[in-house]
């Protein structure tokens, strides 16, 4: 186990201690809330685990730093934000999958701007925030936000 | 039988995953082990970090007071409003459209467009859980740069927003419209499928297709102290009670 790991576990299982001591009914019932909530994307998880079994056998890691390494970073990047934008699943799960291709040599501008629109831009919620926030600042928004998740990508391709 | 099948639809992508296993044992069996060799290492990961993204995300929702957060919206609109929206986002759980009935109510309490925009954000990108994932499969170094780069974003997001969109632009609230009929209402649209509603009152909640649903109006004694305890602890604030 890495120190990070390390440090957030000792960190939890101290302020869990404390927890359980000052309210022990409380503490219970929050874990049983999020453990509801781990239930409900358990399948999704198994599931891109199990895919990312099939990739990494399937595709020749050659593959993936042609379609999504450094010759075609441009439009990579900016098909990994659309596809980000489309998609609905939990950061939680993605991160495992595009850790997946990072270490089969795939370039972290593509990677990062993937992980940013996913969360931040929302094309299957549209509906639903235009309804509640109205045309104008749902546009605005995701607009924004796609705009933002590209300049992110690229300076952390820069910085890193 | 519809278990069985709400099971099957919840949980399609895996299904169509393990039939590709099946497909893969049957016309490729050498890459069948390769694979599942490839997995093992993902699932040893996952393990590692799970247990404690679940009990950091339990112990943030018991004791981060949230009310306290939300409440002082209403008065600080500036720098502080800001920070407050920040904190607000970084310690919930749940995916972005758990946020927007959240912001709604917010915004009825007078927080500012910027802040919601920096609600909305935040609360999809760094989650603090998040970070933690984030670090464990793609290096503290990536996760700490991603972090500053997207916070700095964030708020130069809701300042440019709160240019754009003014507050006359956001529809009025259509509470008062919705709220005709029964003592219980809930909107099942940005459930979160935790279930806490179901165990606090389980006369009256249960899950459909991983989603809350009332199942009953009629009040017994006692019943009153438990939907309002639901109400109160719902992440998402999605059930409305009128006794």
């Amino acid at each position: 186990m890495d120190i990070f790991t390390l440090i957030f576990w000792v960190i939890t299982l101290v302020w869990l201690g404390f927890s359980l001591k000052k309210d022990k009914d409380k503490t219970l019932k929050a874990i049983k809330m999020s453990g509801g909530m781990m239930k409900g994307i358990a399948g999704d998880i198994l599931g891109i685990l199990l895919f990312i079994g099939l990739i990494l056998t399937f595709v020749p890691p050659e593959a993936i730093k042609g379609t999504i390494g450094q010759a075609n970073e441009v439009v990579s990047t900016v098909l990994f934000a659309f596809l980000g934008s489309i998609t609905l699943i939990p950061a939680f799960v993605a991160f495992p999958l595009v850790a997946s291709l990072v270490d089969a040599g795939a370039s972290i501008v593509p990677i990062v701007a993937f992980l940013t629109t996913l969360t931040m831009v929302g094309v299957v919620t549209f509906p639903l925030e235009k309804r509640e926030f109205g045309l104008k600042f749902t546009l605005v928004r995701n607009s924004l936000s796609f705009a933002f998740a590209l300049a992110i990508a690229l300076a952390m391709g820069v910085i890193l | 039988m519809t278990f069985l099948k709400s099971q099957l639809k919840n949980n399609r992508f895996l299904i169509i995953v393990v039939l590709a296993y099946v497909a893969v044992g049957l016309f490729a069996p050498s890459k069948f082990l390769p694979s599942l060799d490839n997995t093992w290492y993902y699932v040893k990961e996952m393990l590692m970090i799970m247990p404690v993204i679940l009990l950091l995300t339990s112990l943030i929702s018991a004791w981060v007071p949230k009310e306290t957060i939300e409440n002082a919206f209403g008065k600080n609109s500036g720098i502080k409003g800001s920070l407050f929206a920040f904190l607000l986002g970084s310690f919930s759980a749940g995916p972005i459209y758990a946020a927007f009935p959240v912001c709604k109510m917010l915004l009825s309490k007078g927080a500012s467009i910027a802040n919601i925009v920096i609600i909305l954000s935040t609360w999809a990108v760094i989650k603090i859980p998040m970070l933690i994932t984030e670090s464990k499969f793609l290096g503290p170094e990536f996760m700490i740069v991603r972090w500053i780069l997207t916070t700095l974003a964030i708020f130069l997001m809701g300042y440019i927003t709160s240019r754009f969109v003014k507050p006359e632009d956001l529809p009025a609230d259509n509470e008062t419209a919705s709220s005709v009929d029964g003592l219980v209402l809930l909107n099942p649209d940005y459930c979160v499928g935790c279930g806490l509603c179901t165990k606090i009152a389980p006369r009256h909640f249960t899950m459909v297709d991983k989603k809350a649903a009332i199942i009953s109006q009629t009040l017994s004694p006692g019943d009153g102290q438990a939907i309002k305890d639901a109400v109160a602890k719902c992440p998402s604030h999605i059930i409305r009670f009128h006794p």
